[in-house]
């Protein structure tokens, strides 16, 4: 391999939205068991990067109004330079990944991170995050709040939104 | 194509393709590689040994891009022009990622890339659920949560059916038991904080953990609540025609009511206590007045439903007497009590309530002259005939701090509906049976009064009185567990029960199921010195 490009390391943030409740409560509520109501974020760079109601933001790694990340999962090296990447991100942040495209179920943060992931690394975050929605949707509390809960953005205040059409 | 080869060097075995032997295309397998960028994707056919480069020039043709704008990724590496895409083990089926440089783009994307560059900083709501937000990740961020806040409370106030459904989930029960958590979302609202600096008294009612939870228990079951705000307002209405009443029940509703109800409503959205409390907020007058009419009597028998028996003459005397308990609002009201001891305790110590028994007692003339006003006797002088003759003994009855505890202690009302039913279930089970002492009190269950051979005092007037007074002197008895051998009998299968799991203090025993009316497990955590609330 070359020795000579840079290589960083990526890492998957891992926050649970609930904060413990989703443990204990998901039984009664949801009759199964989820451990987590997982929010997750691509940490690489010294940045933190995540997709929310306002579009793709980044803050300081744990600098959101969640604290710090309950799990973080090595996702291993990048090639990928952080000028790449960012004009990456403006790209998502302009097409796919604007922030009224955000959908609590099938277009949230986790399917952010997944993408960001496997562009960074090939390598896709755990399925368990992703499997959330349809886990949650599988449920009769999950299909009556749907409707609700389709319209919740999640965006966790502390970052800043990377606009990738403006020219700053 | 032909097969797989190292190129166009070597002649295929029995080929004549030697025309189109080019380096890069037509040897190699023919892959398809899936290239993808933030805002395209292209499927991409391309030699399996092909090199990076000869890849990037089927890519720079197809997505309209220099070469050299092209920075393709694939599994975390970035793809150099002198590797191969075998090399980076890309296979048919796979995907690569493309992002494609542009000038411009290079010198924004490096001052994007400071987050220090403070782009759009969020703002941070101060969202009225407060702690609702951990629980769903809600509240932390936009703008977009307030409005959303406030359409899903409308979507829920609207749809009474999606909010009761809401309600019974034990999450959301679970959540609204939380006194401290409703407490902050309420102190939370700005307008509440006015209202309580005005008015300290609603400081001390959050404060109280105890009318918290209960004001909990009631917002959550819509029907309860709605039977608890009509019997508030047929509190209020009689309170209403004693002199003074009127003045403090004014105070007390202009002050402290209104406001509170409308600053409540603004959270909700729409305060779904409004709407089940009739519109109160309109006005003192005009709303006890409409909602006097539908509500139920509970110290009689409701005129709507029952007039064969009341236009039944003599009989319809005792059997309205009879009925006292047995009406849907006292059973209703019964219930409430048995469910909500606080919201007895609380109306029988509210000092006007005091001082209208003591007044009312010491001056039947006056009490009767408050029932006949109130417009719910007004169409029925049956009624009024009754409950006049009644009301000493009422009244006493409620002076008696013996009744009042009974009263208070939810496992004693709860029982006294027990034996109720079990009286009424007797009646319609076997009419021939009289049970001396407890008939008076039985519930006809709204079947003829012809029918109803239980109703011993046959001719209007004192017997009844008697009879009532009866019922509850025995009732009294019953809960202070001497007297009839009614409680040990009954619960002789339980006392067993409770004998050999091990609580050999029979007394205490009897005692515990007394007050919890038969439940065995109810009994236990008694026994066990868990105090009922």
């Amino acid at each position: 391999m070359d020795k000579n490009s840079a290589r960083y390391n990526v890492q998957l943030y891992i926050y649970d939205l609930s904060r413990g409740m989703a443990r204990s409560l998901s039984p009664i509520m949801l009759g199964k068991q989820l451990d987590g109501i997982w929010h997750t974020a691509i940490v690489a760079y010294g940045d933190e990067f995540f997709f929310g109601g306002e579009g793709i933001s980044s803050c300081s790694p744990g600098g959101t109004m969640l604290g710090p990340p309950d799990t973080v999962v090595e996702l291993g090296e990048t090639e990928v330079s952080e000028e790449i990447f960012m004009e990456y991100l403006s790209s998502l942040g302009e097409s796919t990944y604007r922030g009224d495209r955000y959908r609590l179920f099938e277009h949230n943060c986790n399917t952010f991170t997944n993408e960001v992931a496997q562009f960074l690394t090939g390598m896709p975050i755990p399925s368990y995050i992703t499997d959330l929605p349809s886990e949650v949707l599988a449920t009769p509390f999950g299909q009556i709040l749907r409707p609700i809960l389709d319209s919740i953005h999640i965006a966790p205040p502390g970052g800043n939104v990377i606009n990738g059409g403006r020219n700053i | 194509g032909g097969e797989g080869g190292a190129g166009g060097v070597q002649p295929p075995p029995s080929r004549d393709f030697q025309l189109s032997l080019e380096i890069d295309a037509g040897e190699g397998t023919i892959i398809k590689v899936t290239v993808k960028t933030p805002k395209d994707k292209e499927e991409i056919a391309i030699a399996e040994d092909s090199s990076v480069t000869q890849f990037k020039e089927e890519i720079s043709r197809r997505f309209k891009a220099k070469q050299d704008q092209l920075v393709l990724i694939f599994a975390g590496k970035i793809l150099k022009d002198g590797d191969s895409l075998s090399q980076h083990g890309i296979k048919d089926g796979l995907t690569v990622h493309l992002v494609i440089k542009t000038a411009q783009n290079t010198s924004t994307s490096s001052s994007t890339s400071t987050p220090a560059g403070s782009l759009h900083p969020l703002p941070f709501p101060a969202g009225g659920f407060g702690d609702l937000s951990t629980l769903a990740g809600l509240g932390m961020g936009s703008a977009n949560f307030m409005e959303l806040q406030q359409q899903m409370q409308r979507q829920l106030m609207s749809n009474p059916e999606m909010l009761s459904q809401l309600m019974e989930n034990p999450l959301v029960q679970n959540m609204m038991s939380n006194p401290d958590l409703m407490r902050q979302m309420m102190v939370s609202n700005p307008q509440m904080q006015q209202l309580m600096e005005r008015n300290p008294e609603i400081s001390h009612m959050l404060n109280n953990p105890e009318l918290m939870r209960q004001t909990m228990e009631l917002a959550r079951n819509p029907a309860m609540m709605q039977e608890m705000m009509r019997n508030q307002d047929r509190a209020l209405s009689n309170l209403e025609s004693i002199p003074g009443g009127y003045n403090a029940l004014r105070r007390m509703y202009t002050d402290i009511q209104e406001p509170m109800f409308s600053a409540a409503r603004e959270q909700f959205g729409n305060n779904p206590f409004s709407a089940l409390g009739g519109g109160s907020e309109s006005g003192v007058q005009p709303s006890r007045t409409e909602n006097r009419e539908p509500l139920p009597n509970p110290w009689g028998p409701p005129n709507a439903s029952n007039p064969p028996e009341s236009a039944g003459g003599g009989g319809g005397g005792p059997a309205g007497g009879t009925r006292m308990f047995n009406s849907p609002g006292m059973q209703s009201l019964l219930q409430q009590i048995s469910e909500n001891p606080q919201l007895m305790q609380n109306m029988l110590s509210a000092p006007y309530m005091r001082s209208m028994m003591q007044s009312l007692s010491q001056n039947p003339e006056l009490a009767s002259q408050v029932m006949m006003n109130n417009p719910l006797f007004a169409g029925n002088p049956q009624l009024q005939e009754q409950f006049r003759s009644q009301l000493p003994v009422f009244l006493q009855q409620m002076q008696n701090p013996e009744a009042l505890s009974v009263m208070t202690n939810p496992r004693a009302m709860q029982a006294l509906m027990q034996i109720q039913q079990g009286l009424q279930t007797l009646q319609t089970e076997a009419p021939g049976l009289i049970i001396p002492g407890s008939i008076p009190g039985i519930p006809s269950g709204g079947s003829a009064p012809t029918e109803n051979p239980a109703s011993s005092p046959s001719s209007a007037g004192t017997p009844p009185n008697v009879a009532q007074q009866q019922l509850m002197q025995q009732m009294l008895q019953m809960f202070a567990g001497g007297g009839n051998q009614t409680p040990e009998v009954r619960f002789q299968s339980q006392l067993d029960q409770l004998n050999a799991m091990g609580f050999i203090n029979r007394e205490a025993n009897l005692q515990a199921l007394i007050a919890t009316g038969g439940d065995i497990n109810a009994a236990i955590e008694r026994l066990l010195g868990s105090q009922p609330s």
